[in-house]
């Protein structure tokens, strides 16, 4: 077992050196992940903008008026839904997030609260998203301030409302609510006399000093403009994001790059002539067969549990079941080693295999579901579909991360995974030692 | 030390091994000299097991199965071809060798070192064998062999491609394995490497053993005579008694015995302007059992 474990890391230590190999395992699953996971969530940027739901409670014109200023923005594509709807769609990833305006927005202007006045609610899987949507709604309700006090008659319009809230009064300390109505009374006049005498200041102006305001007082850590963060998770099955689909993907693909690289090694060994060097040594040939399989399974270990792991600390993918989705992974890791032990002995140059496994291996993805979720595929390719280990490693895979599979559930694809990368093991390392005598 | 009886290895029709024979006592340096094509590989292959002999007979100290374990922790074989991985260090080569043959600990790490002297590849250990220069790998290709002290080792054309200087280094880790004792078979096309390393040679083409022996007895045996060639100052007033034949100045002697014979020509005082002496070696032997050069 020392000799196959030496093998094993030399494999390992060349592997993880060739930039190359490294690119094909770990960086393109990871780009295709990322890449389709965007296009297919709806939470990408870009000229589609973002998909958020605004759902007012307040129904102030100062809450309709953010809400029309979000819906202005090129970079979000904001709906007008209910409440409850809103959320079922966040849940099934139809949406980013919803944002909720709560009652008293209009009032306070979201300033100053105790409570945030602004909810968010997302998907965890989303977290990446949050951020940017914090500041767009930050930016816009800015705008929208620098707009309402632009106008003297907006300012009116607020003393008019604060003056009238007797709440707000109750709240004062003994002996200046007087003070202060006369002090409000005072501005209001001054805005009445310059409204009158048309000596409004530009918008521009009024505009650089809210907005110089409003760094200043981020800057000093005051929370000007509370909002909540409440999660929307969805209990049911079923992928809560489209990186849950692409994720399992992108392991496969991981596992096609290694399973190709693996066979590929096992000629250049022939081609180097450090087989040969191999063979004088006191090893047996299944030693030397055994040794390139167990890198090759610990590489698809270690670079499947780094894309999940990824998957889920940055884009929410779940773990649902870890026991069921660590033997998902080892039953397909195992799989992919027999698969790149046949593929090995396709051709007897580097140029050959390399080449012949990667056709090969990209068909088993395209008819498994590596490329097009196998949902949207047609009937007769989901029949073809079931030769594919890939389908297999990917349903086994989504069994522990939102099919909530069972045991019994994972005998069928363990199964197969299992009975193809047995097969093709026996075929490869036989085809190979009737090579060498 | 090692025996080779009979050995006979066909691919197809093409005879590549017929009817080889020849033993090797326990130090001494054995070499295959012939050209490309010859043969050699193929019986150093079926030597070291990598090869099964059609017929034939090989045995390593009374063993005549090389393919067990017990057996090829007593082998070393430089194969021609550089078998080394060129994303390790020279070092990680070494000791991924070492760790096959059960080295560890201490003892791997002193096998290491001291291989990596043997290839003058010490200051150069850590650097991935991928920027090493022809000669350097050809060293390492070498001290991987030896990395786990085998009394017997096999170098395969270890001089192919590379510098004069690694050529030297070479021949300069032979000559120390050779001073302990150590069994080696040595093929090669290069004349000159097997007169300087040889004890004894056998002469190979086209899959057979044509003659072997001593470097010195296979050209007393098929050498033929030394040529001078010299050209005197002036001619002497009588040349009657002197060898060879005249053209002008120069005179061209064929003989066995060039020393004799180059007294004779100045033995009154006639001095040469200049002198050529062509030994027999080990390429007029060739070329003369065969009618064509090593090269061909």
């Amino acid at each position: 077992m020392g000799k196959i474990i030496t093998l094993a890391l030399k494999d390992l230590k060349v592997l993880s050196r060739d930039k190359g190999s490294v690119f094909w395992v770990l960086f393109f699953p990871l780009l295709v992940a990322l890449f389709f996971g965007s296009i297919f969530s709806g939470g990408g940027g870009g000229p589609s903008g973002m998909k958020i739901a605004v759902v007012d409670t307040d129904s102030t014109d100062y809450s309709i008026a953010f809400a029309e200023e979000l819906s202005g923005l090129s970079s979000l594509q904001v709906s007008r839904i209910p409440a409850d709807s809103a959320i079922d769609k966040v849940r099934r990833g139809k949406l980013s997030a919803v944002v909720t305006i709560k009652k008293g927005f209009g009032q306070t202007l979201g300033m100053f609260t105790d409570s945030a006045m602004i909810e968010i609610g997302v998907d965890p899987s989303r977290k990446m998203t949050v951020g940017y949507l914090q500041g767009l709604l930050t930016q816009s309700h800015f705008r929208l301030l620098q707009k309402r006090y632009a106008d003297p008659e907006s300012w009116r319009m607020g003393m008019d409302s604060l003056l009238a809230d007797t709440s707000f009064w109750e709240k004062a300390p003994p002996g200046t609510e007087e003070i202060g109505r006369s002090i409000i009374g005072s501005f209001k006049e001054l805005s009445h006399y310059i409204s009158t005498s048309g000596e409004t200041g530009t918008s521009d102006t009024t505009s650089d000093s809210a907005g110089t305001t409003a760094e200043a007082k981020k800057e000093d850590g005051f929370n000007l403009f509370p909002m909540k963060m409440t999660t929307i998770t969805n209990d049911e099955a079923g992928p809560r994001s489209s990186f849950e689909i692409t994720f399992p993907s992108s392991m496969l693909w991981a596992l096609i790059g290694i399973a190709s690289a693996f066979a590929v090694s096992i000629v250049k060994e022939r081609t180097a002539g450090t087989f040969l060097r191999l063979r004088l040594a006191p090893i047996s040939r299944m030693q030397i067969l055994a040794g390139k399989g167990l890198a090759c399974f610990l590489s698809s270990l270690v670079v499947t549990i780094i894309l999940l792991l990824f998957g889920n600390l940055v884009f929410g993918v779940r773990i649902g079941n870890p026991v069921i989705l660590l033997i998902a992974v080892i039953a397909t890791s195992y799989c992919f080693v027999g698969i790149s032990m046949l593929v090995s002995t396709i051709g007897k140059t580097e140029e050959s295999v390399g080449g012949a496994s990667w056709g090969i291996l990209l068909v088993s993805a395209m008819t498994g579901g590596g490329m097009i979720p196998l949902m949207f595929m047609p009937g007769w390719l989901v029949t073809i579909s079931h030769f594919s280990p890939v389908k297999w490693g990917i349903l086994a895979i989504e069994g522990g991360v939102w099919r909530n599979f069972t045991f019994s559930d994972m005998l069928m694809p363990l199964g197969m995974l299992i009975g193809i990368g047995t097969l093709t093991f026996a075929i490869g390392a036989t085809i190979l030692s009737r090579r060498d005598s | 030390m090692i025996t080779v009886k009979n050995l006979k290895k066909s691919f197809g029709e093409l005879t590549a091994v017929d009817d080889v024979s020849f033993s090797i006592n326990k130090g001494e340096v054995f070499g295959l000299l012939g050209p490309n094509g010859a043969g050699k590989t193929t019986t150093i292959n079926i030597i070291v097991g990598l090869l099964k002999p059609d017929s034939g007979l090989v045995e390593i100290d009374g063993n005549s199965d090389p393919t067990k374990s017990s057996v090829r922790t007593r082998i070393g074989n430089a194969p021609q071809t550089l078998a080394l991985y060129d994303m390790l260090s020279g070092r990680e080569n070494l000791e991924f060798f070492g760790k096959l043959y059960g080295l560890s600990g201490s003892k791997l790490k002193e096998r290491v070192d001291w291989a990596l002297d043997f290839g003058r590849l010490t200051d150069r250990q850590k650097d991935r064998v991928g920027t090493y220069s022809g000669g350097m790998k050809r060293r390492l290709n070498m001290a991987g062999a030896v990395i786990h002290d085998p009394p017997v080792i096999l170098f395969d054309e270890p001089t192919v491609g590379v510098d004069p200087q690694s050529r030297n280094m070479i021949f300069d880790s032979i000559e120390d394995l050779k001073a302990q004792g150590r069994t080696i078979v040595y093929t090669t096309h290069y004349m000159e490497e097997a007169e300087r390393l040889c004890d004894e040679v056998a002469i190979i083409d086209h899959g057979k053993i044509l003659d072997l022996g001593t470097v010195r007895d296979l050209t007393k045996q098929y050498g033929g005579p030394a040529l001078i060639e010299a050209e005197y100052e002036s001619l002497p007033d009588d040349i009657s008694g002197l060898p060879g034949e005249f053209e002008g100045n120069t005179v061209r002697i064929e003989t066995e015995k060039p020393m004799e014979d180059l007294a004779k020509l100045t033995r009154n005082g006639h001095t040469l302007r200049q002198l050529r002496i062509d030994q027999p070696d080990l390429e007029t032997v060739f070329l003369n059992i065969t009618g064509r050069s090593l090269r061909d």
